[in-house]
């Protein structure tokens, strides 16, 4: 008896980190190509990070009255990292968007309408550089959501954008905000938002391009544990 | 339009061509070259010879003005070295002088200084030229002399005193966009007891630079100008003048197709100044200077229900006495004391401000050797609502030889922070933007966040536990004037403003709305340094050409800093990736050129009685927005295109009193509708003065 679970254990234990192994290797294959593949004397290689945009990313925000309290209010456009893709899941999410303000799925929410509970412990901070100058995720400096504010703060010019304020009334990205952000597997990304209108126009006007509509572009490191990019 | 006027123009010329042929000849001028010693009183408070200073000044002469047929103040000193006109948010037409702007210049008639800085520039264009003698342009901190806002320098405007017998004249000219200037100027002097009026009527419909909208650039106005002046010998040792001056303005306010209203200022001053001889050694005076400043705008909305309506009254009150005394003709030293008195009640204060500050200050001014002359000199302006400033300042003259002078001067300078810094409490009713003085805001954003008008707060409260302070500079000039022979003259002046603590409006809570919460902080270091050179060639009394550049670096110091450690970032266009900017992407200050030229040329033809000029004026590129928006100029802002403006003028004096001028200024016609607002293009005009 002992013997065979002791077997049967090996077995399983086995047959996980070879469907592991497979699983990396089919993701090395569909990330790097085979082109890349190394020898196999090679000791084990990490995936290959790589820069990844995103187009259009709709986060549209309701209310926003004139006066009195702000009511914004919405469901919040939610991205995976992992995936690459935006979401709708309750708790597999990372950073998630409406209108000006971006989330993430870690602290505690504000308490606007429409706001999602945060299930995980992500977190995030603006880095100043470019996305290739940050090449570091500097693990003191991550901050998550509060009741008194978001880890990425609001405002013009104190988190990602600026507003021009008259007579253009644009918001533009803020040159050199990077948004280094720690997922919710543990796992870190690099982004860095490039437009706030459709189709990231080279020369946007706040009265006909349509908003908020998120452009960015972003690197994702897969390898658990690794703070590098 | 414009062609048919510059051909009513040409025919014009013509015409005066013909007939001072038919005339010839005249009585051919005999005036030998102009040598006289040009007095100033700015730099010293003191009767000076200009070419005998130590500090970088400047006259500019009635005759100058005259033959420029300027109208406002603007347009002369627009012409000159290193000052240029910049219009500030408000529209008021400002001087920036040293690469510091309108707001750090302080403008003086006749020795005391105007009111009424709304929005912290004083808006020269109030000011009419038509009783100027001259007009004396000071450069680099003089707050020793003169106390708060002289820290660019100090323009002082000196207009005509009566003179013996009676003497009168007539101006008008008109000139595009339906503008009328009408002035006058009686004087009589007999014995002990003179007496003058100057009445000026100045109206103009305006202009539009966009035909995007109903709204016009500059909405029609018209203004008067009264200034009566008396003059009384009571004997040689002892004379009063007394004048006054009121000035009101009336202009339509159109912020859009439905809300109209108007615009008014009424603006008046005494001013009193009593001399006093007692010996050959002493003397003094006793002033007494009172000015208020009036402004009035209203807006209605389409069924006539008032929209906005606001004031703003200022009034300052100055006593001075002053004692002059002379041991010697090698030294001179002055001693004054005053007190100024200020108010100001105004629509969205928070208060009634009075700012009482007493002053006192003293300076020698004396030659140790021929060659040598120093000046130093201090001042004290105590204040009820800030810490007191003390103002030194020493300049030394050397003169090297017959042609060769150095100088050099080394000053301070500061500019209390003014009324709406402290006590602003502001919401624009269109856009919806509040700005808070800086004494205001405490309370300010805590009403309205009681009244959930704010969705952020982004600065903690405290940082308005400590006081606001003035801001300063030390200025430093050094340079040489040359001449090179009895026509040929040139001087240069290196300089440089070391400005601290400037107060500047900045975000301190985004409203619900949208929009942002300002309030004010002391915030930039700045520095502006360059030169400033003109030359002036005089071969004889008919030509006259003079040449001046100026080259100027206005820099933030900490902007500085974080380009030279990368801490500043640019896109090349809105949706493109960021990158980092290198230490010679940062352009510098807004709204400051490299540049700035000016060449003019000054010609008579005495035996056709005429004169004619040409005068152009160049300033290159320059920044007025931080479109990629990293806080900062960078090389990949957009920039105002450099331009130049070209003025003529053609005047003949017929039948010995009346004279005639044409011209047209911005002979190019050049406008920059969407960055530059108080250049309307060209202007032609004609001009008749009638000696009485």
């Amino acid at each position: 008896m002992n013997f065979s679970k002791k077997n049967h254990e090996h077995i399983t234990k086995n047959s996980n980190s070879m469907s592991k192994t497979i699983k990396f290797l089919i993701v090395v294959a569909l990330f790097v190509g085979f082109a890349s593949c190394s020898d196999d004397d090679d000791p084990t290689p990490l995936v290959e990070v790589k820069s990844e945009s995103i187009v259009n990313l709709h986060a549209p925000v309701e209310g926003g009255s004139q006066q009195g309290a702000p009511t914004f209010s919405g469901e919040f456009t939610k991205f995976d990292f992992a995936t690459g893709k935006t979401t709708t899941s309750e708790t597999e999410w990372d950073i998630a968007f409406r209108g000006l303000s971006i989330i993430v799925n870690g602290g505690t929410s504000a308490g606007t309408t429409d706001e999602p509970i945060r299930t995980k412990e992500a977190a995030v901070y603006i880095a100043s550089g470019t996305i290739a100058s940050v090449t570091e995720a500097n693990l003191s400096m991550f901050k998550q959501d509060s009741e008194t504010g978001y880890a990425i703060p609001e405002g013009s010019g104190n988190g990602w954008y600026t507003y021009a304020g008259d007579p253009t009334h644009l918001i533009n990205p803020t040159p050199g905000k990077i948004l280094v952000v720690k997922t919710r597997t543990g796992n870190y990304a690099k982004m860095e938002i490039l437009s706030y209108y459709k189709d990231a126009p080279a020369e946007p006007d706040a009265f006909t391009d349509e908003s908020p509509y998120f452009t960015f572009n972003y690197v994702y490191q897969p390898n658990d544990g690794v703070t590098t990019f | 339009m414009s062609k048919k006027h510059i051909f009513t123009l040409l025919s014009l010329f013509f015409t005066f061509l013909v007939s001072s042929q038919e005339e010839n000849p005249t009585t051919k001028d005999s005036v030998k070259i102009e040598n006289l010693e040009e007095i100033i009183v700015t730099a010293t408070r003191t009767i000076r010879q200009l070419s005998s200073l130590p500090l970088p000044a400047q006259i500019i002469s009635q005759k100058d003005i005259q033959r420029s047929n300027s109208v406002r103040l603007n347009n002369i000193l627009n012409e000159q070295t290193g000052l240029i006109t910049i219009p500030d948010f408000g529209g008021s037409k400002g001087i920036q002088m040293q690469g510091l702007d309108g707001a750090y210049t302080l403008i003086l008639v006749d020795g005391v200084p105007l009111v009424g800085r709304l929005a912290g520039t004083l808006d020269i264009s109030r000011i009419t030229v038509g009783n100027i003698k001259q007009i004396e342009v000071v450069r680099g901190a003089s707050s020793s002399l003169y106390g708060s806002e002289a820290l660019g320098g100090v323009i002082n405007i000196i207009t005509e005193t009566p003179k013996n017998g009676f003497h009168g004249n007539l101006n008008y000219r008109i000139s595009s966009f339906n503008t009328h200037d009408l002035g006058t100027t009686l004087s009589y002097k007999k014995d002990k007891l003179g007496i003058s009026t100057f009445f000026n009527r100045y109206s103009s419909d305006g202009y539009s630079l966009t035909d995007r909208n109903e709204l016009s650039t500059v909405d029609p106005f018209r203004n008067h100008t009264i200034n009566p002046k008396l003059t009384y010998k009571f004997s040689n040792r002892t004379d009063l003048i007394v004048a006054g001056k009121y000035y009101n303005q009336k202009q339509d306010y159109v912020a859009s197709s439905l809300l109209k209203g108007e615009t008014k200022i009424e603006d008046w001053n005494t001013h009193i100044k009593l001399n006093n001889k007692y010996s050959d050694t002493w003397s003094s005076y006793f002033e007494f200077y009172a000015t208020q400043y009036n402004a009035n705008e209203y807006l209605d909305d389409a069924n006539s229900t008032s929209a906005t309506d606001a004031f703003y009254k200022q009034l300052l009150v100055r006593p001075e006495i002053r004692a002059t005394y002379n041991p010697n003709d090698k030294s001179s030293f002055i001693a004054g004391t005053g007190f100024n008195h200020e108010t100001l009640d105004r629509t969205d204060f928070s208060e009634k401000p009075i700012y009482n500050s007493p002053y006192a200050y003293l300076q020698y001014d004396g030659n140790p050797t021929e060659n040598i002359n120093i000046i130093l000199g201090a001042r004290f302006d105590g204040h009820s609502e800030y810490k007191s400033q003390f103002s030194p300042k020493v300049a030394l003259r050397y003169e090297v030889n017959d042609k060769l002078a150095l100088k050099g001067s080394i000053g301070y300078g500061f500019k209390a922070p003014d009324f709406r810094q402290l006590y602003f409490n502001f919401t624009n009713a269109t856009i919806g933007y509040t700005l808070l003085g800086y004494n205001a805001a405490p309370e300010a954003i805590k009403a309205l966040d009681e009244q959930g008008q704010l969705a952020i707060i982004s600065i903690s409260l405290d940082q308005f536990d400590s006081e606001l302070k003035p801001e300063n500079s030390v200025s430093i000039d050094l340079g040489f004037d040359y001449k090179i022979s009895t026509t040929l003259k040139l001087d240069l002046n290196l300089f440089r403003n070391n400005i601290d603590d400037l107060i500047d409006n900045k975000i301190v809570a985004t409203k619900t709305n949208g929009q942002s919460v300002f309030s004010y902080f002391n915030i930039n270091k700045v520095y502006t340094q360059g030169s400033e050179f003109n030359i002036t060639w005089r071969p004889d009394n008919q030509l006259k050409i003079t040449g001046g550049y100026q080259l100027l670096y206005a820099k933030d110091k900490d902007a500085e800093k974080a380009f030279k450690n990368g801490e500043v970032f640019a896109r090349v266009d809105a949706s493109s990736p960021s990158f980092q900017l290198k230490k010679d992407d940062y352009f510098g200050l807004f709204n400051r050129s490299r540049h700035m030229a000016n060449l003019k040329v000054f010609y008579n033809i005495p035996e056709w009685n005429m004169d004619t000029n040409i005068r152009g004026t160049y300033r290159s590129k320059y920044g007025l927005n931080d479109k990629n928006g990293n806080s900062y100029l960078d090389s990949y802002d957009d920039f105002v295109d450099g331009y130049a403006i070209v003025n003529v003028a053609v005047n003949k004096t017929i039948y010995k009193n009346y004279r005639l001028g044409l011209g047209i200024d911005n002979i190019f016609d050049f406008t920059d509708p969407q960055n530059i607002g108080n250049i309307p293009g060209r202007i032609l005009y004609a001009k008749l003065n009638i000696q009485l």
